[in-house]
C-alpha cells in the first residue's frame, strides 16, 4: 500500500514535471553533449531552421524508417539548410542503451547523418521537450519557435512497406517552410516506443 | 449407469475429433490461438470467434488506442468465399504507466473477440478459415511480432452448443466488452485545458465512485495525466487534461468508461461505451445543483438538454411560488390580497377575471425580461440575474416607486379621483389594469431576490438556446402566479380570509413599513453604488415627492387646477432631485469590508488561482449589497464568531467578490460556477478541480461543517485515479 501511494505520488510528480513543447510556443533551450563529448546548444543554431528526432536503435518503429533508408534520406535532402539532430534519451541502466563509441558505429553502419546526435541520458532535454516516443518530431524555426511537433508520418505501424505512400509530415512542413508558407499541419500525435527514460 | 449417460461422454468424444482445438502459434512473447465459441456454426448466422493472446509475464499488448505509444494489435481475415468479418470487439483496457507515460493495453491474457458470419448458402461441414495477426508486445522494450493462426469452423444446420473448453475464455471477455446501456445520458464541457466527462444513469441508482476513462483517440487528453472523478447528485464526473495543443476537430468525446466496481443496472459490467458532444466553455463540473448548467450549444448535447430542461422547469416553477414569500415581493402582495379581500364578497366572475388578468400581467414581465436579457446576452453584454439593481437610475426609480406606494398605504393619498371611487365604483376595465400593473409590478420587484432553487434555474437558462430560456421564464412565471390564481378561483378559500372591516384600514397601513423599510434599502443600495451626495439628494427627492403625494391627497376634492399643478411641480423638484448625477457609478469595494472578524480581501479570479496554487484554501463570498438574501446570511452566517474562527483555524483566505456594480469578471466567474446570480459561495480546495459549492441559504454550521471537511495541513495533490 505504502508503495502503492509512494508510486502515486511520484507519478503524480512526474506529470506535472513532464513538459511540452506544443507548435507555436518557444523551443525551450538545452545543452546537450554530442557522441564526442562536446556541448550542443539550441542557441548555437540561431537563425537556422532545426529538426529534433527522438531516436533509439532498439525500437522497431525506428528500425522501420532506417531499414527503408526514409530516415537517412530525409537527413539528408535538405543539406545545410536544415540542422538535423537526432536526440537520445535512453537512461543508462536501459537494454536499448548504447555508449556513444559503439553508437557512433551503428549510425555509420546505418549511413545515419544527422548534424549531430545528441546523448540525452538523464533525460532533461526529452522532459523538456514532452517526448514521448521514438521517434517523435520537431521542428524549430529560424526563430526559434516550435513548428511542428508529433509523428513522422501519418502510418502508425512498425511495417516498412508503409514507409512508401505514407504522408510524411516532417517533409510537408519542410516545404512549406522553405516555400515561406506556414505549415499547415503543426501538431500531430507522434507514434512509436516509449522513450526509456530514467 | 444408465444407457443415455454413457452415451453423453461418447459423444462428446466424437465432437472432439471432429473439432480440433486450432493450432497454439508460439513467438517469442506471445501465444496466440483462434478460438470459437460454439460447436457448430448455422449458415448467414453470426458466430463469434476469439483471438486470444497469452502474453509471457510483465509482458502487454495494446487497446484499439494504444495510448502514448504502441501499436494496436491487426487482424487480417482470410475467409471461404462470402464469409464475413466483422471489426474487433475490445475489452476494455487497462493503464500501463511507463515512465512519464501511459499505454493502453492488456496484460497477461486477451481474447480480441470478432463475428464471422458464413454465407446463407454455405454448405454444411468443415471450412477452413485463417487470420493474420499483427500485434507489438511490449515490456521495456517492444517487439513487433505476428502469427498466421487457422481455424476449422464447423457449419451445420443447428446451432453448436457452447464448447466448455473455451467457455470461460469468451465469458470473460464478454464480461469485460463496454456494455452500450440506454436511457444514459452523456456531456463533456472544455475549458481548453481539461474536459470533464460527465455520465449520468438513470436516477435512483448508486453510482461507482470512481472510474478511468479510455478515449477512443490518441490525441484529445493527456494520457498520463491523472483523472479526476467524483459523484455530484446523479452524475459521476471525470475530469481529465486536454493534450495540447487540441484537436480542432475535437467535438465529441467517445471512449470506454470503466468504473472501479460494476455500473448501476448493468450487473456484470464495469465499462460502458459512450460518445458525449463536446460543449465549450463552462465545464459542467461546476453544476454543483441537479439543474445541470452544461450549456447545449448546438444539437450536439440534445439528449442532455432534454433530460434536465424538466428538471430546470420544476425547479423555476417551485422557485417561482417561493419568491411571493421574498421580502421584496411580499409588500406587493399585501397590496394584492387586500384588493382580494376587497372583492371576495361580491363578484366572483369579476375575481376570476382579476386573477388571470394578474398572472398575465406576471408572465408578461418574465416574457419581457427574459426577451431583453437574451436580446443583451445577444449583443454580448455580460449580464446576470439582478442587473436592473446595477443600474443607479433604476435603483433611484424603484425607491420613488416604492415610497409613493408606501405613502399611499399610509393613507396620505389615494389612487383614483376621488377617496371614494376607490370603495364603489371601480370600472371592471380599471380594476383589471390595476390587476395587471399588480402583476407587473411583484415580478419586477421579484427579480433581485435570488430564492433558493431559482439561481440555477436561471443559471441553466442564461445558457440555453433561446425557446428553452423563454419556456423556464415562463414557468418562473407560473409558479409566481400561482397562489393568486388559485385564490381568484377557488374563492371559498378567501372565504376564509377575514371579512373587511375597519381593520383594513389599520392594516393597510401596517403593510405600508415593509415598503419604507425596502425603501431605506433601495437608499443603502444607491448608496453602496454613488457617494453621500447621491443619498442625499434621492432622500431630499423623496421629500419633494412625499408633498406632491400629500399636495395631491389634502385637496383630493378640490376640483381647481392647483392641486394638479402643485402635485407636478413638487414631483417634478423631487425627480430632479433624486436623479443620480454622472459620477455616481463609484467602486463599492471597500464599503462591506468592516463588519464581522473574517478578514475579506477583495476578489479577483488571478488571487484565487494564485492562492489555491499555492496549498491555501479560498472561500470566495459573490455578494451584492443589494442582495438581501446576501446581507441576511452575512450577518447570520458570516459575521459568527465560531464560522471567524474556523475560518483563521483552516487558515482559509476569504475573498469578496462584490457585484454591487457591473464587473464582467465576476459575471463570468458566476458562468463558470454555472450561475448567474449571487449569492453563491464557493470553497477551493488545493487538489481539488471545481469548488465546492454552499446553499444559497447559509447557515453557521453549513460553513462549518465544509471548513470542517478540510484537513488542518493544506491538502496534498494527490488525487490520482486507478494506475
Amino acid at each position: 500500500m505504502k508503495k502503492l501511494l509512494g508510486l502515486a505520488i511520484a507519478t503524480a510528480f512526474a506529470g506535472v514535471a513532464f513538459a511540452n513543447a506544443p507548435a507555436g510556443s518557444p523551443a525551450p533551450a538545452f545543452t546537450v553533449t554530442d557522441l564526442a563529448g562536446k556541448p550542443v546548444n539550441l542557441a548555437d543554431y540561431k537563425g537556422k531552421t532545426v529538426v529534433l528526432e527522438w531516436h533509439n536503435f532498439g525500437c522497431p518503429f525506428v528500425q522501420k524508417h532506417y531499414k527503408s533508408g526514409n530516415m537517412q534520406a530525409l537527413q539528408k535532402k535538405y543539406g545545410s539548410d536544415v540542422v538535423w539532430l537526432a536526440v537520445n534519451s535512453t537512461n543508462k541502466s536501459h537494454g536499448d542503451y548504447t555508449a556513444p563509441q559503439k553508437l557512433t558505429k551503428e549510425l555509420k553502419d546505418a549511413n545515419a547523418a544527422p548534424a549531430k546526435y545528441l546523448m540525452d541520458e538523464p533525460g532533461t532535454m526529452g522532459v523538456a521537450y514532452g517526448a514521448k516516443t521514438t521517434p517523435h518530431m520537431y521542428i524549430i524555426d529560424p526563430s526559434g519557435k516550435v513548428v511542428y511537433n508529433g509523428a513522422i508520418d501519418d502510418k502508425r505501424s512498425t511495417s516498412v512497406d508503409d514507409v512508401k505512400g505514407a504522408k510524411n509530415y516532417v517533409v510537408a512542413a519542410l516545404d512549406e517552410m522553405k516555400a515561406g508558407k506556414p505549415v499547415s499541419t503543426a501538431s500531430t500525435t507522434p507514434y512509436g516506443c516509449t522513450i526509456k527514460y530514467k | 449407469m444408465t444407457f443415455p449417460r454413457l452415451l453423453f461422454p461418447l459423444a462428446a468424444l466424437v465432437f472432439a475429433a471432429t473439432a480440433h482445438a486450432a493450432p497454439v502459434v508460439k513467438t517469442e512473447h506471445v501465444e496466440a490461438q483462434l478460438l470459437a465459441e460454439r460447436t457448430g456454426t448455422q449458415p448467414g448466422k453470426p458466430s463469434m470467434v476469439g483471438l486470444r493472446l497469452r502474453m509471457a509475464p510483465h509482458w502487454h499488448t495494446y487497446w484499439k488506442n494504444p495510448g502514448d505509444s504502441g501499436l494496436p494489435t491487426k487482424i487480417q481475415w482470410t475467409l471461404p468465399e462470402g464469409w464475413t468479418a466483422g471489426p474487433i470487439q475490445w475489452p476494455y483496457p487497462k493503464n500501463l504507466p511507463i515512465g512519464h507515460l501511459l499505454n493502453y493495453g492488456y496484460e497477461e491474457e486477451v481474447v480480441l473477440l470478432v463475428e464471422l458470419t458464413p454465407p446463407a448458402s454455405a454448405k454444411p461441414g468443415m471450412a477452413a478459415i485463417s487470420a493474420k495477426a499483427d500485434w507489438l508486445v511490449c515490456k521495456d522494450v517492444c517487439i513487433p511480432e505476428n502469427g498466421t493462426l487457422d481455424l476449422n469452423v464447423n457449419v451445420a444446420s443447428a446451432e453448436g452448443s457452447p464448447d466448455n473448453r473455451w467457455q470461460l475464455s469468451f465469458e470473460r471477455a464478454r464480461g469485460m466488452l463496454p456494455a452500450q446501456p440506454s436511457g444514459w445520458v452523456f456531456a463533456a464541457a472544455s475549458t481548453g485545458k481539461t474536459v470533464t466527462l460527465k455520465i449520468t444513469p438513470p436516477a435512483g441508482t448508486p453510482l461507482p465512485a470512481k472510474a478511468t476513462f479510455f478515449p477512443d483517440r490518441d490525441n484529445v487528453i493527456e494520457h498520463a495525466a491523472p483523472q479526476k472523478s467524483r459523484v455530484e447528485g446523479n452524475s459521476l464526473l471525470i475530469e481529465m487534461k486536454h493534450q495540447d495543443p487540441v484537436p480542432k476537430d475535437f467535438t465529441t468525446l467517445a471512449g470506454v468508461a470503466v468504473a472501479d466496481r460494476d455500473w448501476p443496472g448493468i450487473a456484470g459490467r464495469k465499462a460502458v461505451v459512450l460518445e458525449a458532444a463536446v460543449s465549450a466553455s463552462a465545464a459542467p463540473a461546476a453544476a454543483a445543483q441537479s439543474t445541470s448548467t452544461t450549456p447545449g450549444s448546438g444539437g450536439g448535447a440534445r439528449s442532455e438538454v432534454g433530460g434536465s430542461v424538466l428538471v430546470a422547469l420544476v425547479f423555476a416553477l417551485v422557485g417561482g411560488m417561493l419568491l411571493n414569500l421574498m421580502p421584496c415581493v411580499f409588500p406587493v402582495l399585501g397590496i394584492k390580497v387586500l384588493g382580494f379581500v376587497g372583492h371576495a364578497h361580491g363578484d366572483a366572475k369579476a375575481l376570476r377575471m382579476q386573477g388571470l388578468v394578474f398572472s398575465a400581467g406576471v408572465l408578461a414581465s418574465f416574457l419581457v425580461l427574459a426577451g431583453l436579457m437574451l436580446a443583451l446576452r445577444a449583443g454580448g453584454t455580460q449580464l446576470g440575474w439582478g442587473f436592473q439593481l446595477q443600474s443607479p437610475m433604476f435603483v433611484t426609480l424603484l425607491a420613488g416607486l416604492f415610497f409613493v406606494l408606501a405613502l399611499n398605504l399610509s393613507g396620505v393619498f389615494e389612487w383614483g379621483l376621488f377617496a371614494q371611487s376607490l370603495t364603489s365604483n371601480v370600472s371592471a376595465r380599471g380594476r383589471n389594469a390595476d390587476a395587471f400593473l399588480a402583476g407587473v409590478l411583484a415580478s419586477v420587484v421579484a427579480t433581485p431576490c435570488t430564492a433558493p432553487f431559482m439561481g440555477a434555474a436561471v443559471g441553466f437558462t442564461l445558457a440555453q438556446p433561446a425557446p428553452i430560456a423563454l419556456t423556464v421564464f415562463l414557468a418562473l412565471g407560473v409558479g409566481m402566479a400561482l397562489p393568486v390564481f388559485l385564490l381568484s378561483f377557488f374563492p371559498n378559500l378567501l372565504k376564509k380570509l377575514p371579512r373587511p372591516g375597519p381593520w383594513m384600514e389599520t392594516f393597510k397601513q401596517v403593510m405600508a413599513f415593509p415598503l419604507y423599510a425596502t425603501v431605506a434599502w433601495l437608499v443603502w443600495v444607491l448608496g453602496q453604488q454613488g457617494d453621500i451626495d447621491t443619498v442625499l439628494g434621492l432622500l431630499l427627492g423623496l421629500v419633494f415627492i412625499a408633498m406632491a403625494a400629500w399636495v395631491y391627497g389634502r385637496w383630493a376634492l378640490s376640483e381647481g387646477p392647483w392641486r394638479y399643478a402643485f402635485t407636478a411641480l413638487f414631483f417634478a423638484i423631487g425627480a430632479w432631485l433624486a436623479a443620480p448625477g454622472e459620477t455616481t457609478a463609484r467602486a463599492a469595494t471597500n464599503a462591506t469590508a468592516k463588519a464581522g472578524a473574517i478578514a475579506w480581501q477583495e476578489w479577483s479570479p488571478q488571487k484565487v488561482s494564485d492562492l489555491v496554487a499555492s496549498g491555501q484554501p479560498v472561500f470566495v463570498d459573490f455578494t451584492a449589497s443589494w442582495c438581501v438574501t446576501c446581507q441576511v446570511n452575512k450577518r447570520v452566517a458570516l459575521n459568527n464568531d465560531g464560522v471567524a474562527k474556523a475560518f483563521a483555524d483552516r487558515n482559509v483566505t476569504a475573498l469578496k467578490a462584490d457585484w454591487t456594480n457591473h464587473d464582467p469578471r465576476i459575471t463570468e466567474a458566476l458562468a463558470r460556477l454555472g450561475r448567474n446570480a449571487v449569492p453563491v459561495y464557493a470553497l477551493y480546495v488545493p487538489g481539488q478541480g471545481a469548488p465546492r459549492l454552499l446553499p444559497e441559504l447559509l447557515t453557521p454550521s453549513a460553513v462549518l461543517d465544509e471548513l470542517n471537511r478540510l484537513p488542518a495541513a493544506p491538502a496534498p495533490a494527490t488525487a490520482i485515479t486507478q494506475r
